[in-house]
């Protein structure tokens, strides 16, 4: 399945920081199975994409080759024009260019709130002081200020993944990817999460790409596609 | 990244003081076995020195050099060789205290330079059967001036206590060569004798000149020298140091297996690491530092334990006033260096394991 490539540009001027995302005739397979054929898919920056499907669909494999956490088989994706799957630093491209928020949020158990924030800016090699004092107006910016100190186990639910969240935003990324942010959550906490998601995206304009089942994501979302046995099923470029 | 370090070491502390103890046993058995060599090199060392000579005559071909034995009479061809100043011919007992077997007993003559160059430190110079305490004896034996000695089951008064620098000297009693020699029943035989080298004379052509006049001895004047031709204390060193090797390989399969383990349960927090933009090679120094900071860990209590065991040892062995372990810097400078390299061990195969797995695949629980 191919859609034309859209005209350059972003969903507005003020989401002009955001990433464009081109996927172009991906197909992915695991030995014999095929879970992606052929999708190409088009995100302007500033945008905020919702895709969904049945589980096994294909749809956290898509995410994944967005991120450049694995490779297409076939075809390509490019960030901003840059291809990071194929790129020679691929860890700093992601670094500079993608935040992840996964389902479980996956929090270092051992470190505080603020640590865990703080962590990608490590990677970064951002200073100490810096990074502490990044990582607390992230917390505040995703109203756990008063938590930056408290480890993960010590959070609910809601707020471990809002403390995900604001580690996902630590480097400043253009593009978030959520895979099922609110797939672990209550309906109470999921709403605070997809609040939350569509607040950033309109204050830092990134481009937001979420797989989700949730109806309050869909209502948020700027455009919904669907992924059925590994096909995109429309929706694939902007309207 | 210290945070991180120190939060991950502190996660699981007691794996963590589990692998620390591990690199602590094979520094504690490197230190001890070191320092122990050491002060067995530096006591065997000691006997070409006695009496600050500057060089010794020993019976060659022996594995102890405490078990040489020659002739009284060859000290006048001794003196005869162009270049020696003055001889003291001397007759070491071993054994010969009961109360405290590792005491060495010197005969030697009381007019020699050997007797002569102690610094008698209370009482006054020996006459006739009475003897002279090194002041390690001294402490070791409980004795003073005055009181008596059993040495080969005669009791002998204590005429004075000295002091001569040689800490194998000062950890003996020396006696006349003429009573040493009746005690031991030994007589007309002495172990060694010191020589002094004229000035102006060579060292090494005096030595290869006494070694020709009198084929069947040795002439020893390099400390270095004397552990390389006492054969009992190079074996020792061997045993030491193949023990040493097995203890740290021990210690490095304790490493690498606790480390291995705890990254592969840890493979998720890898895989945040890279989705968040880690490079492969700062996870690297990440584990790298885990590991190191915990062998340094261990390795700092293993040279505290690798000291006392090293005293410990000597005192079992009955050894320590003729043995002093040398815990020198480069001694503990090598436990630090062995905790080191267990550190950097046991994060190789852990690091390798870590950076072959997909960020994806890590990622799956």
């Amino acid at each position: 399945m191919t859609h034309p490539l859209p005209s350059t540009g972003s969903v507005d001027g003020a989401h002009a920081r955001g990433a464009r995302i081109d996927v172009e005739r991906v197909s992915r397979r695991f030995g014999a199975v095929e879970a992606l054929r052929e999708v190409s898919l088009h995100v302007l920056p500033g945008e905020l994409v919702a895709i969904t499907g049945r589980s096994g669909s294909g749809k956290s494999t898509l995410l994944n080759l967005i991120g450049g956490l694995d490779r297409p088989s076939e075809g390509r994706v490019l960030i901003d024009g840059v291809d990071l799957a194929t790129g020679r630093r691929d860890e700093r491209a992601r670094r500079e260019l993608v935040g992840f928020v996964f389902q479980q949020h996956l929090l270092l158990s051992e470190l505080s709130a603020r640590l865990n924030v703080e962590v990608p800016l490590v990677g970064a090699g951002v200073a100490a002081r810096v990074r502490r004092r990044r990582a607390l107006e992230l917390l505040e910016e995703v109203g756990l200020s008063d938590r930056a100190e408290h480890r993960p186990a010590m959070l609910s639910g809601g707020e471990r993944q809002r403390v995900a969240v604001a580690r996902a935003l630590a480097n400043d990324p253009r593009l978030l990817l959520a895979d099922e942010p609110t797939g672990a959550l209550d309906s109470a906490s999921s709403e605070r999460i997809v609040e939350l998601l569509v607040t950033l995206r309109a204050r830092r304009g990134m481009t937001v790409v979420i797989v989700s089942y949730d109806n309050a994501v869909y209502a948020q979302a700027d455009r919904t596609m669907t992924i059925l046995d590994g096909r995109l099923d429309g929706g694939g470029s902007p309207p | 990244m210290s945070a991180i370090i120190r939060a991950n070491l502190l996660r699981r502390w007691g794996r963590t003081l589990l692998t620390g103890l591990g690199v602590a046993v094979g520094v504690t058995t490197t230190v001890a076995l070191l320092a122990l060599t050491g002060g067995l090199s530096r006591s065997a060392g000691d006997l070409a020195k006695l009496g600050r000579a500057d060089f010794a005559v020993f019976q060659a071909g022996l594995a102890d050099l405490t078990a040489s034995s020659l002739p009284t009479s060859i000290v006048t061809r001794v003196d005869r060789v162009p270049g020696i100043a003055a001889t003291a011919p001397i007759q070491v007992v071993a054994h010969a205290i009961a109360r405290s077997p590792s005491l060495l007993v010197y005969g030697a003559r009381l007019d020699s330079f050997l007797a002569r160059r102690l610094v008698i430190t209370g009482g006054r110079f020996a006459h006739g059967d009475e003897l002279m305490v090194g002041s390690g004896a001294a402490s070791a034996l409980h004795v003073r001036v005055g009181d008596h000695v059993s040495v080969e089951g005669r009791e002998l008064r204590v005429a004075a206590i000295y002091r001569s620098g040689i800490s194998l000297e000062d950890a003996g009693v020396v006696l006349s060569l003429p009573v040493s020699q009746r005690l031991s029943r030994r007589p007309g035989q002495i172990s060694t004798i010191a020589v002094l080298i004229a000035p102006g004379y060579p060292e090494r052509a005096v030595e290869r000149a006494v070694q020709r006049a009198i084929p069947g001895t040795v002439a020893l004047g390099d400390p270095g020298e004397v552990s390389r031709v006492d054969t009992n204390s190079r074996l020792l060193t061997k045993a030491a140091l193949i023990i040493a090797v097995l203890s740290l390989l021990l210690g490095a399969v304790v490493v690498i297996n606790t480390m291995a383990m705890a990254m592969i349960e840890r493979r998720t927090e890898f895989g945040v690491l890279a989705a968040v933009g880690w490079t492969r090679g700062r996870i690297a120094r990440l584990i790298l530092g885990e590991s190191v900071v915990v062998g340094l860990g261990g390795a700092l209590v293993g040279l505290g334990l690798g000291a006392l065991a090293s005293e410990l040892l000597v005192q079992a062995l009955t050894a320590s006033t003729f043995v002093t372990p040398a815990i020198t810097p480069w001694v503990l400078g090598r436990g630090l260096l062995v905790g080191f390299a267990l550190g950097v061990l046991g994060a190789l195969f852990a690091v390798w394991r870590i950076l072959r797995t997909p960020t994806l695949k890590a990622l799956q629980r």
